[in-house]
């Protein structure tokens, strides 16, 4: 029997090199599609340049995912993710032209706000011992009301100018501000869950809740902030959102949150929690967005791409699930029943 | 034969247990319902005082009809969920149907009867590919039908190609409008919907089928130790919400006339049926459906909704109330529960 896949034994037994099998077949993946997309889309490469600029359609996804792979990560699953980017970036909105605050440190507000957001969800998970799943998708209702409610008919628009270089722009017109903020990001989530005490006690709750509440943890404190994360990097992706297009709408959040989960899962991170590395998100959202801007590009339908994004989630899980033989309840029940059939060869031997 | 021998018997052995837990359980159903039942007179009796309006028969039979779209989505999403699994893929499922029977009844002029067999067939294909992705391949529900409500919004957008469903034949219309007979003013969707939920609640409660959806839901593993066949019955599941959100798209496009490529996605009607079914007293870990409480909680839910109209509340704040309601009967569910298992 193969040994159940996880993260610590992976680290224990695995390289050096710090991408278990998972992530190393995803970043050739990614290597393969921008090399094919290069040869095989006229206008996809037009100087390193524009292929780095590419990036600025999707990390907006790719901030949110970071954020809800360390809720996923605990077992929970965060649904209000759109409606916390939406309304983060109203509240910075509504500063900057009602208040009259600087840009930036409307900014701050809007995703304290949406850090004051994902507390709320952990605090009625936790407190009221509600699923996530239910407790996040009666927030999202609410925060999206709240937001409409927030923008009104005339929504904000036409930020100062460095404000949408955040989104738009460009270091040296080569580096895009977006790449270097999620890069910074995706380091800092990669150390916190591997290498910190608060990253393995989050990857331990996912793995068993009840072992962590028996070996002394505070699991709903843990938890909680898994969800004050999440909320911080929505409000924080739709900041850089309304950077991008220079405007707040309260259902610019909307598309993100099939997309994210999608982007979570096939970077290898377990919907049950409790296994799964940020590298692997990192690549999921770099092959998915790469995937989407080359399809578009290609003159690809945007319904299209989603098709083609759903068929690769599947595929990708479907794969995985063959291969690590770790999938629901079922596969473990399958992998029982294989032994079982086994055992009785040699029964039959003796 | 020796099949339905180790099946019968490993039913036997699990019986007790599911006797035990079943008295409790319909204690429970009952207060859920009785609790929705009430919460529902007391706003029509609130809302009727201020605006007497409300409790006119004619917006009665409207909140109704109103309901029955979501509820027959939600009745299909009961099913998935009592197996502890959830359907994401209704609302393009419904929409598919109901951009497709909605376009050939306008371009070719299709039969109704023609238009149920479509539907019919739209249903059980993309249920059963979904059943088979989570049985056969033991994907999470979730993933499953999160890919493949890519997929199949994919579908409708390829299938409409910038056509819409503007009106529908007067043998739809009727479908969707109409009383079953000039003295009897019950509109046919209800009795749809009435059908539809006695089977289900049928099914659920009396039948070999719906006590192994149960236990699947309780433990799967469990289940199948007892000579539940999971794999099939997960496939079952996830046809029978698939052709009811395939019905549910063909009522819609009868009772509204018009059907776009958002139809369904648009208004996130897979988390409302999810939120349906859950302020219906079904358990999100499974083990528990409750199909009387499913289309009680699309009634209460419209009655909100169309209190909040006669109110006068700004219509940007019915979703945060939608969003308050699963809170407030999804938490107020778990302390009655606890409660039962206290005492």
């Amino acid at each position: 029997m193969k040994e159940v896949e996880n993260t610590v034994t992976a680290r224990r037994t695995g390289s050096r090199f710090p991408l278990d099998g998972w992530e190393r077949s995803l970043l050739a993946l990614l290597v393969v599609e921008i090399a094919g997309f290069c040869i095989g889309i006229p206008g996809f490469y037009d100087g390193i340049g524009s292929l780095l600029g590419l990036t600025q359609n999707f990390l907006p996804f790719g901030i949110v995912a970071l954020g809800l792979s360390v809720v996923i990560l605990t077992g929970g699953i965060d649904l209000s993710v759109g409606s916390m980017a939406g309304l983060g970036a109203i509240v910075m909105a509504e500063f900057w032209q009602g208040l009259h605050l600087s840009i930036w440190l409307s900014a701050l507000l809007g995703v304290g706000t949406g850090a004051v957001l994902g507390w709320i969800n952990g605090m009625i998970i936790t407190r009221l011992n509600t699923e996530p799943l239910i407790a996040t998708l009666a927030t999202s209702f609410i925060y999206g009301s709240v937001g409409t409610a927030l923008a009104g008919e005339n929504p904000p628009a036409g930020f100062p100018d460095s404000f949408n270089a955040l989104g738009q722009g460009e270091v040296g017109g080569l580096i895009p501000y977006q790449l270097i903020l999620f890069v910074v990001l995706a380091i800092f989530f990669s150390l916190l869950m591997s290498r910190s005490a608060y990253g393995r006690k989050v990857v331990m709750i996912g793995y068993n809740g009840e072992a962590a509440r028996y070996s002394g943890m505070r699991v709903p404190r843990v938890i909680c902030s898994a969800y004050v994360i999440s909320g911080t990097m929505a409000a924080l992706a739709g900041i850089v959102l309304a950077s991008y297009y220079s405007a707040v709408r309260p259902d610019m959040g909307d598309i993100l949150l099939l997309t994210t989960i999608t982007m979570v899962v096939l970077g290898g991170v377990s919907i049950f929690g409790g296994e799964g590395r940020i590298a692997g998100v990192v690549m999921a959202v770099l092959l998915l967005g790469v995937l989407r801007q080359g399809m578009l590009i290609a003159g690809f339908s945007d319904m299209v791409t989603t098709m083609v994004t759903g068929a690769i989630l599947l595929t990708a899980i479907a794969i995985r699930n063959l291969v690590s033989g770790r999938g629901t309840g079922f596969a473990l029940l399958f992998l029982r029943l294989r032994r079982l059939g086994g055992g009785k060869v040699p029964e039959a031997a003796e | 034969m020796k099949a339905s021998m180790t099946e019968t018997s490993g039913f036997k052995t699990v019986a007790p247990s599911v006797k035990d837990s079943r008295a409790t359980r319909r204690a429970r159903r009952e207060t859920r319902e009785i609790t929705l039942i009430v919460a529902a007179v007391v706003v029509l009796l609130a809302v009727g005082a201020i605006n007497h309006r409300f409790v006119s028969f004619e917006n009665i039979r409207f909140m109704v009809l109103n309901s029955v779209v979501l509820s027959l989505v939600a009745l299909g999403q009961t099913w998935v969920i009592a197996t502890k699994g959830i359907d994401l893929s209704v609302a393009p499922i419904m929409g598919l149907t109901a951009v497709v029977t909605g376009l050939l009844a306008q371009g070719s002029g299709l039969p109704l009867i023609g238009a149920f067999g479509i539907a019919l067939v739209i249903g059980l294909v993309l249920g059963t590919i979904n059943g088979l992705l989570v049985a056969r391949l033991t994907i999470p529900p979730i993933i499953v039908t999160l890919g493949t409500y890519s997929i199949y919004s994919g579908l409708i957008f390829i299938y409409s190609n910038g056509t819409q469903v503007d009106q529908v034949p007067a043998a739809y219309a009727a479908f969707g409008n109409g009383r079953i007979a000039p003295w009897l003013p019950i509109p046919i969707p209800v009795l749809t919907l009435a059908i539809v939920l006695f089977l289900c609640w049928f099914a659920l409660g009396y039948t070999l089928f719906g006590r192994a959806v149960l236990a699947i839901g309780n433990n799967a593993v469990a289940a199948y130790n007892a000579g539940v066949s999971v794999i099939s019955t997960q496939v079952r599941v996830y046809m029978i919400s698939g052709v009811l959100a395939a019905l549910a798209g063909l009522v819609f496009v009868c009772y509204t006339g018009s059907a776009t490529v958002t139809t369904g996605t648009g208004d996130h009607v897979e988390l409302q049926s999810i939120a349906v079914a859950l302020i219906g007293g079904t358990a999100i870990a499974g083990g528990r459906g409750n199909m009387i409480g499913t289309v009680l909680g699309g009634l209460f839910l419209s009655v909100i909704l169309t209190a909040l109209v006669f109110l006068h509340v700004p219509p940007i704040w019915y979703s945060a109330g939608e969003g308050a309601m699963i809170l407030v009967t999804v938490t107020l569910g778990m302390r009655q529960s606890r409660a039962g298992k206290a005492s």
